[in-house]
């Protein structure tokens, strides 16, 4: 073999070489970068201890659903709204830990429109403000912030309907979502229509509804229409995947996706 | 007057105290539940949820002296278990005062299956494990095979178990094991919710829904999270129900009445 049909040969092999090592290369090295999903809510999304069973906020099962390139902080809390949720500095030490392409989805409502708790409640002026800050700053930091309407409640009228629960603050998130260009993902419809589907007698099966002696945990029994149980949480997080993949967000990449049966 | 008053009251006061933590001590006694059986028991890996055994929830339910173990494996029927040496590590492990709860029968009772195993092995499987765990002082319960999703054409459930069922319920009689009998009870609640809306208890799923199954799921075996949690309560009530040693260990919550 000559020199030149060696280096000919080098000069050929290696592009080619490197281009059918690539797909393999993808396997074994991460290609996608490193993302952080920071979930900010309440009592409908956040964690909950094992003692606490079958009550599952939403993130749980959501979190069962992304590749390895993708981590989930769940910093939801029962309780809290927009405003106590800043104002207990639950807010900036997320903003302070944000990085480049980072998602923030943002849940809350349950507490702010509740007028009954002073502790809790939020004026829609305040609520839009705040809904604001957690947007503006997190895309200050280059992050991508995704606006969740509040997961509804179980409410069905003597037809059958599946019903609003809260429209005033749902229609805030919407506004804030067009005014700011941020990704919508409307749950408080969605979730309502999947209530309409099980109707009024099986929607309950969602819900942290026990009757007494049934579960250990909760002796007495439980008649919950808003927090659901490890079925009811599922079904809310399969909602809010479906809704980023509407939204053709980037995340929908890093979504384990089982192949499709040909 | 007042003071020594105080101070004998006192006095009573820490010697309950004592006297309880050696009760408490005493009672609670670090146990291991070991769960023996198949997909319908078994922990599942998380590609396949939403799938889940009703082993999974079951863990919850107990106070911190309870190790639940659970060993039980998709696919495996009887002799499959022991065969693949599933078997004899927890036999291994066993310490006094342990349990082992056997679930098996799906995979043992279909003839094409290459798990099947005949009525004569299911029942000699069975007594092995009865017998190897008593020998190491552990405490065995039989449980038959949790009941199918499938209706008559008048909505009436059908058993899918008969035979196996059956064999269950025999070694259990003639080695006298705590037998709960979870074919027929689960085979109540699948009735009482009837045959269309059974199948939240089920791993069903629709086209789309669920990035695991994109192609939707429709299994009448495998539970959903919400039936998974029935089975296993179920199995729960009849641990009091039996009057086993291991009620004791259930967690006990003061849960407060909504105001």
């Amino acid at each position: 073999m000559t020199k030149a049909k060696l280096k000919y040969g080098l000069f050929t092999c290696l592009p080619v070489g490197m281009v059918c090592l690539l797909p393999l290369l993808s396997f074994v090295l991460p290609l996608k970068k490193q993302v952080t999903i920071w979930m900010i809510g309440d009592s409908t999304m956040c964690q909950y201890d094992s003692a606490k069973f079958p009550l599952t906020g939403w993130g749980m099962p959501f979190a069962e659903y992304f590749d390895s390139s993708v981590t989930i902080e769940n910093e939801a809390k029962g309780g809290r709204c927009t405003r106590t949720f800043i104002a207990e500095n639950r807010w900036q030490p997320i903003i302070d830990n944000l990085k480049e392409g980072d998602y923030v989805f943002i849940q809350f409502g349950h507490n702010d429109e509740a007028k009954n708790y002073p502790d809790r409640y939020t004026t829609p002026e305040d609520y839009r403000k705040n809904l604001i800050k957690f947007i503006t700053e997190s895309k200050d930091k280059n992050a991508i912030p995704v606006l969740i309407t509040p997961v509804s409640r179980m409410k069905f009228d003597v037809a059958g309907n599946a019903v609003e629960t809260h429209a005033v603050y749902s229609k805030i998130v919407r506004e804030v979502a067009n005014e700011y260009k941020v990704p919508l993902i409307d749950l408080d419809q969605m979730s309502i229509q999947l209530f309409q589907k099980f109707g009024s007698k099986n929607a309950t099966l969602l819900f942290m509804q026990l009757d007494p002696g049934e579960n250990p945990d909760y002796p007495l029994g439980i008649y919950d229409n808003t927090h659901f149980n490890t079925y009811g949480a599922r079904h809310i997080a399969e909602l809010v995947l479906q809704g980023i993949k509407k939204d053709n967000l980037e995340l929908q990449d890093r979504i384990i996706e089982k192949k499709k049966k040909n | 007057m007042k003071n020594s008053k105080d101070k004998s009251g006192l006095f009573i006061n820490l010697l309950s105290v004592v006297v309880f933590i050696l009760f408490a001590f005493q009672q609670k006694q670090k146990i291991t539940v070991y769960l023996i059986g198949d997909s319908t028991m078994a922990d599942k890996e998380v590609i396949a949820y939403p799938e889940t055994g009703w082993g999974m929830p079951f863990h919850y339910f107990f106070d911190s002296t309870v190790t639940v173990d659970n060993r039980a494996q998709n696919g495996r029927s009887t002799r499959t278990f022991i065969e693949e040496g599933r078997w004899q590590p927890v036999v291994n492990n066993l310490h006094e005062g342990d349990y082992v709860f056997i679930q098996f029968g799906h995979n043992d009772e279909v003839p094409t299956k290459k798990s099947y195993t005949t009525p004569a092995d299911f029942t000699a499987n069975l007594e092995k494990f009865v017998n190897e765990s008593r020998s190491k002082k552990a405490i065995p319960v039989l449980i038959t095979p949790v009941a199918r999703r499938k209706f008559d054409a008048n909505g009436k459930i059908e058993e899918t178990h008969a035979e196996y069922t059956q064999l269950v319920k025999d070694v259990a009689k003639k080695l006298n094991v705590p037998l709960i009998d979870l074919d027929k009870e689960s085979q109540e609640l699948v009735q009482q919710f009837g045959a269309a809306d059974s199948k939240y208890l089920y791993n069903y799923l629709d086209p789309g829904e669920n990035p695991h199954y994109p192609d939707g799921h429709k299994d009448d075996t495998h539970f959903s999270e919400l039936g998974a949690r029935k089975m296993a309560e179920i199995v729960l009530h009849d641990i009091v129900k039996l009057n086993l040693g291991l009620a004791s260990h259930i967690r006990v919550v003061h849960q407060q009445e909504k105001k």
